[in-house]
């Protein structure tokens, strides 16, 4: 019996001492994450606007009601999961190859990964400043060198071409890294049977290489995703939104920081969590990702 | 097992550092002289620096100008001075002020009136217009600094005579074919508004009724408007470019000799002189090009006017100082080095003045009959509203964009549009 | 073998292809600060003729240094108060057996899904009412929204490789708590706490969003909103070479400093990944 009780002891200790080492971290995270997201729910049911600083007016869902009945939200939440879509598949075709070849390069091994690197981690204002000076008509090199004449961010398509163009750019690398964290966990005793069993290259790639690699890409695609749906940087600066590219986080922000509209910026915020909880949730019952 | 003691101590020191950082934000305490912050864009000739720093001279010490710079954007400009005056930001002191933020800033009590007798005086040496604009439920908020205008800059070797009407120039650019294109500003922007509400005026309708606050928009003179704007998109004459074309966009693209025409503001004239002197004898300037022959055409009037921040520890002081910065002195080194038009009515006679600005002539009667821009505190929205209707200018349907834009103008001035 | 060559090729081929992709617009944002400004419109890739102007500008101009100070700075701290917070909680998370440890774990994945735009409004309120607007705290805080997370997240994953049963051979062998703590532990984890920190630097460095919304001035606003922010030489004019100049200043850094860490950055982002 006081041995029970002895152990019962040191686990209550070690469930404290657990508490206490997570408390500041959990603390810091409730503070900035938590109660600014519990304080825009509260706004988004009122009429805040900075600019009539003494009146804040309880309304409801009325602020909802304004947003689900705009054109303007339904553009943008249209607009973003175009990009969202387009940016995240072609990232994926693209990183497939990119990580196959890091995989099996051995000579540039170092040059090659730290080359993929460099995207992601430079800022997205720079490489978003770099596109778009690329393809201006008059400084850019794009056009010289394709011989073409477009004026590219002033159409609606062409935009998105350039936008989508920015992020793959940007991101590809993180996918092909994740592509190959996951290939080197294929057993490549796996690989060699199957070849001497006479398949060919294409075969073992879709039997054995994507099914043990499926879970990396699944986790990776959904963050590539969420963060994908997010997109501001990139637009904000290639074309503020113009040529009807407006994103969900643009309209966030312009309700917000720009309009000072407080109270209908919230909502607009509540519904962009929304949306992103939303597809978490498919994402994740869908595929049926176990590990999390 | 790692120590409680650890943990604790780790912990203590984490919250230290939380507390130094915050520390190491204290605004500097109390000055010797005390430091007046003006908040205005960046000006390139230094024309405003040296304003700050004789001001501060002849001060006799009773007060320091530092500079602050904003975006040269005004929507940017705007959009940093609203966020810090909505926060309360003590630091802000003077405000260059941007015309169509007079009603906004004032309604929201970010910035302080200015006493009766000052009003009076500034009344007397000042041009109407600039006046207008600082003047919000018969007060007066700012005091006029520098004015702006857009005039027709034409090329004088291709052209004989200035056009009078958009319809006459647009024809005259067809028919010169490569070399006659107009340039003017079309992206999504407050340019765009002002360039739809100058044509607007210059049909004789209005945005607001005359109390500024409900749409007036009669549907003879916008659907003009709204006609001409998608009939200049529209033509060979227009610029390919137009749709992300703002005020520096176009010079660039004039300063290339492949245009005949450009409707901007004044500060092209010595870009020209400098950047493309070959060009530049060939250079002729005009009135904004009307809708009619009887009328002139009207352009909305821009410029810097000087405020007082509502939220600043030196009012008085701030006061004083806007005063001098905003003289004839500094209005006249504001001419003469920034090419800033200015406010005060006797410069324009002024010999040196004239010399800068050959067309101030020109420049002064476009004043005169300058349009304001809705002085209403929902400014900003009014002109996100037309400014996203109204973009890409190609793609304009007079009779729909004409419903639409009545429709976005109401959201707007209901705060209750998604913008 | 024949296939030898012929493979070889295509692996220096594509290598090369790849080295190229990563390369270009910085090679090209490279070329555009060099250029001088009345070349900036010569649609050539490389400069015809070196100019150092655009450099000269940008570091007279009194908002850039400022904004690389604040920057620095800013990154710096929130990487210090993440490792510092996250490695507290990755080790509880690793080695001790606690209720709410499932629950903690889903929280902190929520909070790295976030949206920053989800929060902005609510702290540029918080803020402009306890003063922290346009400070370098005000910035550090909304930082840990995503730093935090990200620092526990690959903090855990390293802590799962380490073999904490040293530090009870250690002790066994008579060190005391702290000394086998300081002597056997930080060796080990050192690696993986400085390659979160590294990372953590990187990913708060390149904030925009947070950044151009609770800052004005050169009080607290970093490099990424000052550039898009950038004052031209005339009222109406986009500054391309002081864009680009700068832009090549706020990269080089995070260059250097990715090349010679490499191996360390990529375990430490796909130790997420598969180990997660």
């Amino acid at each position: 019996m006081p041995q029970r009780k002895e152990q019962h002891k040191r686990r209550r200790n070690e469930w404290y001492q657990a508490w206490l080492l997570c408390a500041p971290a959990v603390l810091v995270l409730i503070l900035v994450t938590a109660y600014p997201i519990l304080y825009a729910i509260w706004l988004s049911f009122f009429q805040y606007d900075l600019r009539f600083p003494d009146q804040r007016i309880f309304i409801g869902l009325d602020n909802y009601i304004n947003i689900l009945t705009s054109a303007v939200w339904w553009q943008a939440l249209s607009n973003t999961l175009i990009l969202t879509v387009s940016s995240v598949t072609l990232e994926l075709m693209l990183a497939f190859p990119l990580a196959l070849i890091m995989y099996h390069t051995l000579l540039w091994r170092y040059a090659v990964r730290a080359a993929t690197l460099l995207p992601y981690v430079i800022t997205t204002v720079v490489a978003a400043f770099a596109w778009k000076f690329a393809f201006d008509p008059t400084t850019g090199f794009i056009n010289a060198l394709l011989g073409m004449e477009q004026a590219w961010l002033t159409q609606r398509w062409s935009s998105f071409l350039v936008i989508i163009l920015t992020e793959i750019w940007k991101t590809t690398p993180f996918m092909a890294l994740m592509l190959l964290a996951g290939l080197t966990l294929v057993p490549n005793e796996l690989i060699q049977a199957a070849r001497v069993d006479g398949t060919n290259a294409w075969q073992r790639f879709i039997k054995i290489t994507v099914p043990m690699v499926k879970p990396a890409i699944l986790v990776a695609v959904l963050f590539r995703t969420l963060d994908a749906f997010r997109i501001f940087d990139t637009v904000f600066v290639l074309t503020s939104g113009a040529q009807d590219t407006e994103t969900v986080s643009m309209v966030g922000y312009n309700t917000l920081i720009v309009s000072l509209n407080l109270g209908l910026g919230s909502a607009v915020s509540v519904l962009i969590f929304i949306s992103m909880l939303v597809i978490s949730v498919l994402f994740i019952k869908g595929f049926n990702i176990k590990n999390l | 097992m790692i120590d409680i003691r650890i943990c604790l101590i780790s912990t203590l020191c984490i919250i230290g550092l939380i507390i130094l950082t915050g520390c190491n934000d204290q605004k500097k305490g109390k000055e010797v002289t005390p430091t007046l912050s003006w908040y205005v864009f960046n000006e390139p000739s230094g024309a405003f620096a040296i304003a700050a720093r004789n001001c501060s001279e002849n001060s006799q010490n009773t007060y320091q100008i530092k500079l602050v710079p904003l975006p040269a954007d005004a929507d940017r400009q705007r959009e940093q001075l609203v966020r810090r005056l909505a926060a309360g930001d003590p630091s802000i002191d003077i405000i260059g002020m941007d015309v169509i933020w007079t009603a906004e800033f004032a309604q929201a009590g970010w910035i302080l009136p200015w006493r009766r007798e000052t009003m009076k005086e500034a009344k007397a040496d000042r041009l109407a217009a600039p006046l207008q604009s600082v003047m919000y439920r018969d007060e007066m908020w700012g005091i006029p600094y520098t004015a702006n205008a857009q005039l027709l800059w034409y090329r004088t070797d291709r052209i004989e005579e200035a056009p009078a009407t958009w319809d006459e120039m647009i024809h005259l650019a067809e028919t010169l074919g490569e070399s006659g294109t107009i340039q003017a500003q079309g992206e999504r922007y407050e340019g765009l508004t002002a360039f739809f509400i100058s044509l607007l005026a210059t049909a004789g309708g209005s945005v607001l009724d005359t109390h500024n606050e409900r749409i007036l928009l009669a549907q003879q003179p916008t659907m003009q408007a709204l006609s001409t704007m998608a009939h200049f998109a529209n033509s060979p004459a227009a610029d390919r470019t137009l749709s992300t074309a703002r005020e520096d966009q176009a010079r660039l693209a004039f300063e290339t000799g492949n245009s005949s025409f450009m409707v901007n503001y004044t500060f092209v004239w010595s870009s020209i002189q400098q950047n493309v002197p070959e060009i530049a004898p060939h250079i002729g300037w005009a009135r904004w090009p009307s809708l009619s022959t009887d009328k002139p055409g009207r352009t909305t009037i821009g410029g810097i006017n000087l405020a007082v921040s509502a939220h600043s520890r030196y009012a008085q002081l701030a006061f004083q100082a806007a005063v001098c910065l905003a003289s004839e002195k500094h209005q006249r080194i504001a001419a003469t080095l920034g090419g800033l038009p200015p406010t005060i009515t006797a410069l324009y006679d002024d010999t040196e003045i004239r010399e800068t600005f050959p067309f101030a002539d020109v420049l002064r009667a476009t004043l005169r009959d300058a349009v304001q821009r809705p002085q209403t505190p929902l400014y900003n929205d009014v002109s996100l509203a037309i400014s996203r209707t109204l973009h890409p200018m190609r793609d304009i349907e007079p009779d729909k964009d004409y419903i639409r834009l009545r429709d976005a103008i109401s959201r707007a001035l209901n705060s209750k549009g998604l913008l | 073998m024949k296939k030898g060559i012929l493979e070889s090729v295509f692996w220096a081929m594509s290598n090369v292809l790849i080295i190229t992709y990563a390369v270009i617009p910085m090679l090209w944002i490279l070329s555009l600060s060099l250029k001088r400004g009345s070349d900036l419109n010569d649609q050539h890739f490389f400069p015809q003729t070196i100019s150092f102007e655009h450099y000269r500008n940008i570091f007279t101009d009194m908002q850039f240094p400022s904004a690389i100070l604040n920057s620095i700075g800013i990154a710096s701290i929130a990487a210090l108060f993440s490792v510092l917070l996250g490695m507290l909680a990755a080790y509880a998370i690793v080695r001790l057996e606690f209720p709410g440890r499932r629950l903690m774990l889903a929280g902190i994945l929520t909070t790295a899904m976030f949206p920053p735009i989800a929060i902005i409004g609510p702290l540029f309120d918080m803020w402009r009412i306890t003063g922290l607007y346009d400070t370098w705290l005000g910035l550090i805080l909304p930082y840990m929204t995503f730093t935090l997370p990200l620092a526990i997240w690959i903090l855990a994953a390293f802590f799962r490789e380490i073999p904490w049963d040293l530090d009870k051979a250690a002790r066994i062998d008579g060190a005391t708590t702290l000394q086998s703590f300081i002597r056997v532990m930080v060796p080990l984890a050192a690696p993986g706490v400085f390659t979160t920190a590294i990372l953590v630097f990187i990913f708060a460095w390149n904030d925009f969003l947070f950044a151009i919304s609770l800052t004005s001035t050169d009080n607290a606003r970093t490099v990424p909103a000052a550039i898009a922010f950038f004052t031209g030489s005339s009222r109406f004019e986009l500054p391309i070479g002081s864009i680009a100049a700068a832009s090549v200043v706020v990269t080089i850094p995070v260059m250097i400093v990715v090349l010679i860490f490499q191996q360390r950055i990529i375990a430490g982002l796909t130790s997420g990944a598969i180990k997660g």
